[in-house]
């Protein structure tokens, strides 16, 4: 698989304050790619280089094998952004809106019209494409984002934090869509999102701090090298557990014990299979992955 | 040239889709129509019949005439630039609001971006000024006309030059601000300055020497003596018809700045057009730079 989006030592400061450190990662083509951080952390200036909106001060963008320095235009055209609010016209319509972003790539006439066709089917867009953004619902108007983000079929789609303030049912409208294109168009998904469920189902996840890299791998890697497993174990008394001799904490029905990996868990119950009747092993949360690593907590994201 | 069309079609869409916007824009000339004609109207006339030399009369018709042309040139030369200022409004929203960063991820160049803008304000205020000056020659059909085709005619190219000309200077000085609140302190201001440093206020002549001789360097003031010129030539025509004195007719055009000066040589016309025309085009290139500059240090 060829890197789709290739960062090499890439820096970029604002006076005194170095907003990125000489960063470098790599996304594959294809796949859904975690950005995380806190606010702060250098996200949005990265992904503003990426898309030409900031200039670096060193390092080396590659955007499907494209220089940023000498190819930014059509680098522009291989990119999609849904950002985390609506940056369309709300008193106009949303055949407007399209129409006059689809311009700006060049998409007009009947190319348009096509496109449109292309979107209104795979984002249901018929019955709104008459009525003023403005009066859409949040769901409804998330979907013109996307559609509008897909107007020059970009080969990269980057949602920097789209489902922040969304309902359940409008996050799982835009997942769907967003899983629906990766699968059809072997789309690639740059996320940044302050939901930790969502970074948990990333192909690849990088952990931003300061500017730099405080850690990178796929989801299962961070969880086994970041956050401790748990079993959760049912129906016995807490006698048998403290028996065990390890950490646990007593829930309603239950009792939790922490462990720091699945292997350790193995070796306990096998160790102890009269205790281990009803039980289950849970992975670290991502969310205490952040926290380990960072120190701190994503706000936004759904505590649980 | 099409993705410069639909640019515009967004933004003159805009425009008029935002009522306030729009109405602010379109009632400003007429506002000032009914000030000026309750509140300057007796003022020009006093002025022009004060100085009338003994033994000469004059005609209230022409003096009616005389006094109508005064006033619409007044408030078109301002509001050909107040408007313009009021309808540039979207550049600033756009960035106010974030828009801009989903019209800057594309490849449109930023030059197209920028002249997007300068002609939808362009087309949004002169299709207001176009219809200010439609109702100023309405007012000056009913008070008392003396205007000639051409005039008529020259006065709406003063109008359209003038509407490239406050555009354009919009465009310029609205480029450095990015929230609602800087534009609408700026657009006070202009309101409320534009109008005597351009000469419509309050004749240029009145003015001490020294403060003319710099008025005389601004570009917007030839717009003004151009419009002024054009809607009382006609008056002044028939004063001349009616043995009114040469002398006194040119006292009187040039204490109203329809005759201008600089550094005591008469400006032709020709020249004034030449200035304005001028200006435009370095302002508008000037805006053009600005915006590919800023894309190139960001």
């Amino acid at each position: 698989m060829k890197n789709i989006i290739k960062i090499e030592g890439l820096t970029k400061c604002f006076g005194e304050l170095r907003a990125v450190d000489d960063l470098s990662f790599r996304v594959k083509e294809g796949e859904l790619f975690a950005f995380l951080g806190v606010n702060g952390a250098g996200k949005s200036t990265t992904i503003n280089i990426i898309c030409g909106q900031l200039s670096k001060d060193v390092g080396k963008v590659y955007i499907d094998e494209l220089d940023i320095e000498k190819d930014l235009n059509l680098i522009k055209t291989r990119i999609g952004v849904v950002y985390q609010s609506s940056v369309l016209d709300s008193s106009l319509s949303v055949y407007d809106n399209l129409e006059s972003r689809a311009a700006l790539y060049g998409i007009i006439g009947d190319d348009f019209k096509k496109r449109l066709e292309e979107l209104s089917d795979l984002l249901e867009l018929r019955p709104l494409l008459k009525r003023t953004v403005g009066k859409l619902s949040g769901g409804q108007r998330r979907r013109i984002d996307v559609a509008r983000s897909l107007l020059n079929d970009p080969k990269i789609l980057i949602l920097d934090e789209p489902t922040t303030g969304l309902d359940p049912q409008t996050r799982k409208t835009l997942w769907n869509v967003v899983t629906r294109l990766r699968k059809t168009e072997n789309m690639t998904v740059f996320l940044t999102t302050h939901y930790m469920e969502e970074a948990a189902d990333a192909d690849y996840v990088v952990i931003l701090d300061s500017g730099k890299i405080s850690a990178e791998g796929t989801p299962l890697e961070l969880k086994n090298k970041y956050a401790s497993d748990f079993i959760t174990l049912y129906g016995v008394d807490e006698e048998k557990v403290s028996s065990l001799g390890v950490n646990y904490e007593q829930l309603k029905d239950a009792f939790r014990i922490s462990i720091p990996n699945t292997s350790a868990a193995t070796e306990l119950i096998v160790k102890y299979p009269e205790v281990f009747v009803d039980y289950e092993i849970t992975k670290g949360k991502m969310d205490d992955v952040f926290l380990n690593i960072t120190g701190k907590e994503l706000e936004g994201g759904d505590k649980k | 040239m099409k993705t410069l069309f639909l640019l515009m079609k967004r933004n003159v869409k805009l425009f008029f889709k935002d009522k306030g916007l729009f109405l602010t824009s379109l009632i400003t000339p007429m506002i000032l129509l009914v000030l000026y004609v309750s509140f300057l109207g007796n003022v020009y006339r006093d002025s022009f019949t004060m100085n009338l030399p003994e033994g000469i009369t004059v005609s209230e018709d022409l003096i009616d005439g005389y006094v109508a042309g005064q006033l619409i040139s007044s408030i078109l030369a301002v509001s050909c630039v107040t408007v313009a200022f009021c309808s540039n409004f979207l550049m600033v929203q756009d960035k106010a609001n974030g828009t801009i960063k989903d019209l800057r991820i594309t490849p449109v160049s930023p030059s197209v971006l920028s002249l997007g803008y300068y002609l939808s304000s362009f087309l949004s205020t002169l299709m207001i000024c176009f219809l200010a000056t439609a109702l100023c020659i309405g007012y000056v059909g009913i008070v008392g006309w003396y205007m000639s085709i051409a005039d008529v005619l020259c006065l709406y190219l003063d109008v359209l030059l003038l509407t490239l000309f406050g555009t354009a200077l919009s465009s310029v000085i609205n480029f450095f601000l990015s929230s609602q609140g800087q534009i609408s302190a700026v657009g006070t201001l202009v309101s409320s300055c534009y109008g005597f440093i351009c000469g419509a206020y309050m004749p240029i002549s009145s003015f001490n020497e020294g403060l003319q001789r710099v008025i005389s360097f601004l570009p917007g003031t030839y717009g003004t003596v151009l419009v002024r010129f054009h809607s009382t030539r006609g008056v002044f025509s028939a004063m001349a018809n009616e043995n009114v004195p040469a002398e006194f007719i040119k006292a009187s055009m040039d204490a109203i700045d329809a005759n201008f000066y600089f550094f005591n040589d008469q400006v032709s016309t020709q020249m004034m057009y030449l200035v304005l025309s001028l200006t435009i085009v370095v302002l508008i290139g000037a805006y053009i730079l600005q915006n590919t500059v800023k894309n190139k240090v960001k």
